[in-house]
């Protein structure tokens, strides 16, 4: 597997002086093409800001992002932009509440340009049954979907645009439990259907379980560790990783004893 | 047993709109003893939230609303008191912790000045200086090792986890009777909110205030409430201990539920069928002696 997505020694600081705040330290990462790297890491460690440096909507301070072995400039043309499309955690703001689904979904063909003007309309309801949503939806509102829903047409969006990457930031977050196992199954179908690549964001991990290959752990800004999810859950290396499963609100015994497992064995007090 | 701190019965509430009437509570009944943590938990608009807004009285202040139903708390029926009367119960007797602690709280104003506020509800001669000193213990109670900043900071000075800490000292400050907590974890980090529920429940152990907590978070659920009540588009579907309902789900829903939830040991997403006619059958209610269902 070859890496589709690289970032190599990013930096990102804000603020000048004392109010200098390092969001993004040092960060070199390589994602294959149709894996799904969950980015997991607590509010404010920077997980956010290295998704808008990959998605080229914020320049990094320095380093550099490569898309299949090229690195992207600021100014990225049609084709790059096209290939990362994003979802966000909450698609009642993330989506246009006056402009109709089939409108939102559409947009994306027109602005790059994909297949005939006529065609778009039949193109806009096809991805719309890809993602579970009856054709009719198309003349509705956000506010006449429920979340579910919403979500779907977020993620029809970045469908739309035959994207090869899709930043998901928090995706089900906002969703019910209900709800939220049912997007989740059907964004795993979808990039194991179409062999697309993944970078997903979140603090869940438990969701981070069942749907990622590979787990990037951040801390204050950097990368402190990074394993695939197997190697992750059963023998995490930094005291971090493990505080972090640990204070995951568990069910069953199994997942109990796992938890007490990571609970650090010697108190630090 | 002794009077419970709150017992409600036949809760129904409706909505006159437009289109006609839309009844959204179908008979809730739902009792709490001092010191018991019970859990209502269900999906986005199941009535959670109307519940504990009904319990407060706040509800009844919008002129759509329709509530039957009886109403008890400490043994004083609640359907009886003046706007007024109940106004006297919230923040003193009965309080509430909601979802986002930086929305709750005032972001003009000082920690300092509504904790103020806050403890003026019972005492109103207390002076300023009185206040702060109870307000510095409070927040300590709450971990807060450098109460004298806080109280000084406004609210948008502070973190999400440090906020929900300070609005729980303020909710336990005048050692209410019953304690209501809307998704208080929910708006906070996977890590905070585990040390929040930890200091909630130490806090409401002392004190044996009886907590109604609302969540959508089964795991959290689990481990902080010791009754559990499923609620599932305005009605009850099951209802029992902790223990009981998580170790053997009666109803549909419940099940339904606790396969949505992805497990930290792995084993894939759950595939959850769209049809629910299923989760309207009839209430599950495990009784007290374990297990049987009635």
């Amino acid at each position: 597997m070859s890496a589709i997505l690289a970032v190599r020694e990013l930096y990102k600081t804000f603020g000048k002086g004392s109010a200098q705040v390092q969001a993004v330290k040092n960060v070199t990462l390589e994602v294959a093409e149709g894996e799904c790297l969950a980015i997991v890491g607590e509010s404010g460690s920077g997980k956010t800001t290295l998704a808008n440096m990959i998605l080229g909507v914020m320049p990094p301070t320095s380093g550099s992002v490569e898309l299949d072995g090229e690195p992207l400039t600021a100014k990225r043309t049609l084709a790059q932009r096209r290939s990362i499309q994003l979802v966000q955690q909450n698609p009642l703001s993330s989506l246009n509440p006056k402009r109709s689904v089939g409108a939102s979904v559409r947009l994306g063909l027109d602005v790059y340009n994909i297949g005939e003007r006529r065609a778009r309309d039949r193109m806009t309801e096809a991805v719309l049954a890809d993602v579970g949503l009856p054709a009719e939806m198309r003349k509705r509102t956000p506010a006449a979907l429920s979340g579910g829903q919403r979500q779907r047409v977020a993620i029809a969006r970045a469908l739309a645009c035959q994207s090869r990457i899709i930043v998901l930031d928090e995706p089900t977050s906002a969703l019910d439990v209900l709800v939220q196992a049912r997007v989740l199954r059907l964004l795993d179908e979808l990039r194991r259907e179409r062999g697309l690549t993944y970078i997903f964001i979140t603090h869940d991990l438990s969701v981070v379980r069942n749907i990622a290959d590979r787990v990037a752990v951040f801390q204050a800004g950097e990368l402190v560790e990074c394993a695939t999810t197997s190697t992750l859950f059963e023998s995490p290396q930094q005291a971090y990783t493990r505080q972090l499963i640990a204070a995951v609100p568990v069910l069953s015994e199994g997942e109990l004893s796992l938890r007490n497992s990571m609970q650090p064995e010697v108190a630090d007090e | 047993m002794s009077d419970p701190v709150l017992d409600i019965r036949e809760l129904t509430l409706g909505f006159r709109g437009y289109t006609g009437y839309t009844e959204v509570l179908h008979g809730i009944s739902l009792s709490i003893q001092a010191g018991q943590r019970v859990a209502l938990v269900g999906e986005s608009g199941s009535g959670k939230s109307v519940t504990a807004r009904i319990v407060l009285g706040l509800l009844q202040e919008t002129r759509t609303a329709r509530i039957k139903g009886e109403l008890s708390f400490m043994g004083q029926d609640l359907n009886t008191l003046s706007k007024k009367q109940w106004r006297g119960l919230r923040g003193t007797q009965m309080s509430m912790i909601f979802q986002d602690p930086t929305s709750a709280l005032n972001p003009v104003f000082t920690i300092a000045n509504q904790f103020i506020e806050v403890l003026r509800r019972v005492d109103p001669e207390l002076s300023r200086d009185a206040a702060l000193q109870r307000a510095g213990l409070l927040l300590e109670s709450v971990s807060i090792g450098d109460p004298g900043r806080v109280l000084n900071a406004y609210p948008f000075q502070m973190s999400g986890g440090m906020n929900q800490r300070i609005v729980i000292a303020m909710a336990l400050a005048n050692s209410p009777s019953l304690l209501i907590a809307d998704e208080p974890g929910t708006a906070l980090d996977v890590t905070v909110q585990a040390q929040t529920l930890e200091l909630m429940r130490g806090m409401v152990a002392d004190k044996n205030t009886a907590v109604l907590f609302i969540s959508h978070n089964l795991g959290v659920v689990r481990e902080f409430a010791d009754q559990v009540s499923v609620i599932y588009r305005g009605r009850i579907v099951e209802q029992g201990a902790t223990a009981t309902v998580f170790g053997n789900p009666g109803h549909p829903y419940t099940r339904a539920l606790m396969a949505a939830v992805p497990r930290i040991t792995g084993g894939g997403i759950p595939d959850i069928p769209d049809n629910s006619d299923t989760f309207l059958q009839p209430a599950v209610i495990h009784d007290a002696s374990e297990g049987a269902a009635t």
